[in-house]
């Protein structure tokens, strides 16, 4: 398992842009595998993306909009992207501005199948 | 949600930490347990058993690493069903201190763990050094403790 | 070490009951928390074996009420007694402001309160305070078992107490003498705030 968690995160890296990908346990905001270039704040990231997710799903089920694939939240300095694996993990992606988005959600929700098998 | 403080300069930090990490009870006390600052306890007594028994945690896995020729175990985290306790050391001018954090599903233990370290390093710097020693009671206190132990015994 | 609030007028101080096993300390704070108002103490925590021996500390917190103008608290804790338990005997002692040692009355007892005063004076050496400069009293506890079976305050006295502490005679099933000691403590330790020699936190 935990091999096929780091090889998704070596493909994840080979996304042009790509700063740093992570599995997190989405109840905990814990790490479970990481790969992050340096100076990105690992553990502040899964922290706060799991508690995004959190909300985002939150939100999903208030609005009736059933279950959350993927959350993609751009700012003016990159992109934090995150694709829910039930029913315990998050793959986790932070990257730059110009980062190929539709590459990087592919990669990652190939990564979500890999892991659900 | 009450807070209250013993000591001031360990306010503002609390009331950060608690805002950041959405935590239902937060206790800063020494580590003989003695509580310096506290958030969400309505009964200041329930408080001071919270403390009695976190400050043991913490010196009891604090002796059992000594044992085991470690350095004193960081955080020590207890996921419960409704709860989870994180429980973890501090150190400032003042001495070390340790933060018993309780909270619910509403939050989780990457957030707490995350600004807890914010929050020991705001209290780290927020804290002075030992204060001075100084007559704290009058010296005709025992006619007081007299009338108040009376009262506590009924007698 | 006391911990002084100067803002909202509140004093915290800690009490251990400090003697060899069997001698009463856990007695003594059931009998406190049976007979003092709700609304004036916590709820007893005891960390005890199955046979309810006290295997890490018992911990009862006290509101005194105001004394001099401050609301005074006390935490009142046991020490486990069993000579096995010292490791976590020194760390109930950390930060104490008050000694009650609760001696066993009886004959045959008397080395095991010796032996405990002794671990008593190692361990608060061990944290780096003289023990004469502690706030303490003794107390002498079982004196309703036969009188063959005992020996009387003054030959205790005379045993134990090297220091010329207050000592208290004690029944502490029934209550006899469980106040008053509680009552010596606390104006030991609180003479010490008003003398203003203690180790305290100060704002």
């Amino acid at each position: 398992m935990s091999d096929a968690l780091q090889q998704s995160l070596d493909r994840l890296a080979r996304v042009r842009g790509m700063r740093g990908s992570m599995w997190v346990a989405a109840e905990d905001g814990l790490t479970v595998a990481q790969l992050l270039m340096e100076g990105v704040r690992g553990k502040a990231v899964a922290a706060l993306a799991a508690s995004l997710a959190r909300k985002v799903s939150g939100t999903a089920g208030a609005v009736g909009a059933g279950t959350v694939r993927f959350v993609q939240m751009e700012t003016a300095s990159g992109t934090l992207l995150v694709a829910p694996a039930p029913p315990d993990l998050l793959i986790v992606a932070l990257a730059d501005p110009q980062v190929n988005i539709g590459l990087a959600r592919l990669e990652m929700l190939r990564a979500v199948r890999a892991v659900a098998r | 949600m009450s807070t209250t403080v013993v000591e001031p300069w360990a306010e503002e930090p609390l009331l950060r930490y608690v805002a950041q990490s959405g935590a239902r009870l937060v206790v800063v006390m020494t580590p003989s347990g003695q509580v310096l600052a506290q958030h969400g306890f309505a009964r200041a007594v329930d408080l001071m058993a919270a403390a009695a028994l976190g400050a043991a945690i913490m010196a009891a896995s604090g002796a059992l690493a000594q044992q085991l020729g470690e350095r004193a175990f960081g955080a020590l985290f207890h996921a419960g069903q409704r709860h989870g306790i994180h429980l973890a050391p501090c150190a400032t001018p003042r001495g070390p201190l340790v933060v018993l954090t309780v909270f619910g599903k509403e939050t989780s233990i990457g957030l707490v763990e995350l600004f807890h370290e914010e929050f020991a390093a705001a209290l780290h710097r927020a804290a002075p050094a030992e204060a001075v020693r100084a007559p704290v009671l009058a010296a005709d206190f025992e006619a007081d403790l007299n009338r108040s132990l009376t009262s506590l015994f009924r007698r | 070490m006391s911990l002084v609030n100067f803002t909202t007028r509140e004093i915290t101080c800690k009490i251990v009951y400090y003697g060899p096993g069997r001698s009463g300390k856990t007695t003594n704070l059931q009998y406190v928390y049976a007979h003092v108002p709700d609304d004036r103490r916590g709820r007893m925590v005891s960390l005890a074996t199955q046979t309810d021996r006290t295997l890490f500390f018992d911990f009862l917190p006290l509101d005194l009420g105001t004394i001099s103008g401050f609301t005074t608290k006390f935490q009142l804790y046991t020490v486990p007694g069993q000579v096995y338990y010292n490791a976590t005997r020194k760390l109930v002692l950390q930060g104490a402001d008050g000694i009650v040692f609760v001696a066993d009355s009886q004959v045959r007892q008397l080395d095991e309160n010796l032996e405990s005063l002794r671990n008593l004076q190692a361990n608060v050496l061990e944290q780096g305070v003289d023990i004469r400069g502690l706030p303490m009293v003794l107390q002498f506890n079982k004196q309703d078992l036969p009188p063959e079976l005992i020996l009387a305050p003054g030959e205790l006295d005379q045993a134990l107490n090297f220091r010329g502490l207050t000592a208290f005679p004690a029944d502490a099933l029934h209550g006899a003498g469980v106040f008053e000691t509680l009552k010596g403590v606390a104006a030991e330790v609180l003479r010490r705030l008003s003398q203003g020699d203690g180790a305290v936190r100060r704002i």
